[in-house]
């Protein structure tokens, strides 16, 4: 008897991610025709508004974009951590940390213009959701606390933090009792680069061109990848783990915080607790689908962003916007799946008679 | 505060404590083996919504509740297949699962919204000690789920500790190479532990919405997916302690509404902040405590096992 078994290939194939994402996103739109057809819609009508909504016109790729900045950051913050072999769980509460900060400081500095208001803003959006992560950062290097459950519980109490000021503090007057915060002064919202998209789309590009040259083309980069892969090898080598491991955890909340404080000032008519908007753990799945290289995050970013817009727009056609969350989730599966046979290769062998190990 | 909301939130207390329990014992018995899953708001949301339509289309809610954890059952297997069997990684798979139960919930679900109850798994009536003063509308006037919640767990902390299953489940987790050479498949008790946590997680959404909610709407389980896993890590993973901060969790929750009718005057807001803060303090005792003597936290968790990298 044949039996098939995975053997390791001794080199990943080369180009092997960038193919498993097109296999991932091709499973992924036929399994959400069988979806769309069993639920008795129009897929090739849903499509096309799809395609239409998120790529089809400059209207079309300025919403794209707009929403492929958080999805970008997210997944870079997340990737910054992975390529040390952290995971940063908890950029969707560093997002929200960094949408408070840059509030607060728009609420503070009301009679600031525009060019001195935004850095502000945004610088302390980065410190909002550094502050945020260098907690986890200090108890995993300091006592080896797991960080991806101390991000995971952050994220929870950054949105009852938020939750919290929208129904106390931070309630405008002349809200009539709905728990909102005031509408955010013209000076504290990001220009414009072309229609609707916003200059966050820049900030989020050089942020992410910056980070990929820093991990791969720097020595800082390199002991990152080193202390990532083999914790011992690192210390021989003199690079102190403890400090990397705060350093790390607190650039990647920062950069999320950053991706909060574009959110709010680029997209947000004022702050609300949909504004982290799932982009903190759709970035986990951006970064892992770029296997955490900066490169492919802005790409995959970019896909998910056309997603989810054309998501949204399909719901005038009587469709869930559900469909793209599990459009999404299932184009990772797809990758992931298609992913296996970059690393390993299927063999059949004999089945061994009984007792034989295999 | 009368005796009346006293009784009234002390019951909540239970039945909310029951529903984290249920979930958390899942979430507990993968992670025995080794299998962090995150994806329990996932499961616990598409468990909601199977139970609910079931229940909406047959009118029997024990068939409702029995599909909706098979569904799930099958629906973690995806994680199961993908991270123990394909090698993915843990963390990313199970907040894949998130996302798409989520969204199948929310998709499947859409035209449920609205829709009163096809059955509900109405309370047990224990007949005279339903009629005790305090402790009968408190633990004997409850849905069955609050019961099949206790049984799953002590029958999981009988198992985990006193038999040859829980040995070589524990034994998954904690080395799996040693459960290898012992001649047990540790992809075969990974997934069973995986699939396992999968139906005790639709077990739980099925209780929210045949029991406590008896309707759907997007977003019903609210997070307790993420409350759960807490539970796991406050309760040092074990069934026992996991029990007493299910009832202080589920008490949490219960207080929550009642604040206000207590006339104490604390955001209900941040008092729900309160079980994710406990349960990273409690994470942080464990780490200082597993500096000097074992840790409770199963050794393998988030490792792939492949026998030819022994």
């Amino acid at each position: 008897m044949k039996r098939l078994v995975l053997v390791r290939r001794e080199q990943p194939l080369r180009g092997g991610q960038p193919l498993s994402f097109l296999i991932g996103l091709l499973v992924a739109l036929l399994a959400g025709i069988l979806l769309l057809v069993a639920s008795g819609h129009n897929p090739i009508e849903i499509y096309e508004r799809l395609f239409n909504s998120s790529v089809g016109s400059s209207n079309a790729w300025a919403k794209t974009l707009n929403r492929a900045v958080p999805l970008g950051l997210a997944g870079l913050a997340v990737a910054v951590a992975g390529s040390m072999g952290l995971w940063n769980i908890g950029a969707e509460g560093q997002i929200l940390a960094g949408a408070m900060m840059a509030a607060w400081m728009a609420q503070i500095f009301d009679t600031l213009s525009s060019p001195i208001l935004i850095p502000i803003m945004l610088i302390a959006s980065i410190l909002g959701g550094a502050l945020l992560a260098s907690g986890p950062g200090i108890a995993r290097a300091q006592i080896g606390v797991n960080e991806i459950i101390t991000t995971l519980m952050l994220n929870e109490v950054a949105l009852r933090l938020l939750q919290w000021l929208i129904h106390g503090p931070w309630k405008d007057p002349e809200s009539r009792g709905f728990p909102l915060a005031p509408l955010l002064a013209d000076e504290a919202r990001l220009p414009k680069l072309f229609g609707r998209a916003h200059w966050g789309v820049i900030i989020a590009f050089l942020v992410i061109a910056l980070f990929g040259f820093v991990v791969s083309r720097t020595a800082w980069g390199y002991e990152l990848k080193v202390a990532g892969s083999s914790g011992a090898t690192a210390r021989y080598a003199g690079i102190s783990l403890n400090k990397k491991i705060i350093t790390v955890m607190v650039l990647s909340g920062g950069i999320a915080g950053l991706a909060g404080g574009i959110e709010l000032s680029g997209t947000s008519d004022r702050i609300v607790e949909g504004v982290s908007g799932g982009y903190g753990f759709a970035g986990i799945i951006v970064a892992a689908l770029a296997l955490m290289r900066p490169s492919g995050v802005a790409a995959v970013a970019l896909i998910f962003g056309a997603v989810q817009v054309g998501g949204l727009s399909i719901q005038t056609l009587g469709v869930s916007s559900s469909v793209s969350t599990i459009l999404q989730a299932l184009i990772l599966f797809g990758a992931i799946g298609a992913g296996v046979f970059n690393r390993y290769s299927l063999k059949s062998v004999k089945r061994e008679k009984k007792g034989g190990s295999t | 505060m009368n005796e009346a909301s006293m009784i009234g939130m002390l019951s909540t207390t239970v039945s909310f404590g029951a529903l984290l329990y249920l979930a958390c014992i899942g979430e507990l018995i993968s992670e025995k083996a080794g299998v962090l899953n995150l994806g329990v708001e996932g499961m616990m949301a598409l468990g909601a919504v199977t139970g609910f339509l079931v229940a909406l289309n047959t009118e029997n809610p024990w068939l409702a509740l029995l599909v909706a954890m098979i569904v799930t059952a099958a629906f973690a297997l995806i994680h199961g297949v993908f991270s123990v069997v394909l090698g993915a990684e843990q963390v990313v798979s199970g907040l894949s699962l998130t996302f798409l139960g989520l969204g199948l919930s929310a998709f499947f679900g859409k035209s449920a919204v609205g829709n009163p109850p096809g059955a509900i798994l109405a309370n047990v009536d224990w007949g005279p000690l339903s009629d005790i003063p305090w402790a009968g509308p408190i633990l004997f006037q409850q849905s069955p789920m609050v019961y099949f919640a206790l049984l799953v767990g002590l029958l999981t902390s009988f198992l985990l500790t006193r038999t040859s299953i829980g040995l070589a489940l524990r034994g998954a987790g904690e080395s799996a190479s040693t459960v290898d050479t012992a001649g047990h498949s540790v992809v075969k008790i990974r997934l069973a532990a995986v699939a396992t946590g999968g139906a005790l997680a639709g077990a739980a959404g099925s209780y929210l919405t045949l029991s406590l909610t008896t309707s759907w709407q997007d977003g019903a389980t609210a997070g307790r997916g993420w409350i759960a896993v807490a539970l796991v890590i406050f309760g040092a993973w074990k069934p026992g302690r996991a029990a007493i901060g299910a009832l202080l969790f589920g008490g949490l929750l219960a207080l929550k509404t009642r604040l206000q009718t207590f006339g104490v005057d604390f955001s209900p807001i941040l008092l729900s902040m309160i079980p994710y803060l406990l349960t990273i303090g409690v994470l942080l005792a464990i780490s200082i405590r597993a500096r000097h003597r074992p840790s409770a936290s199963p050794a393998e968790i988030g490792q792939v096992y492949r026998r030819e990298e022994r």
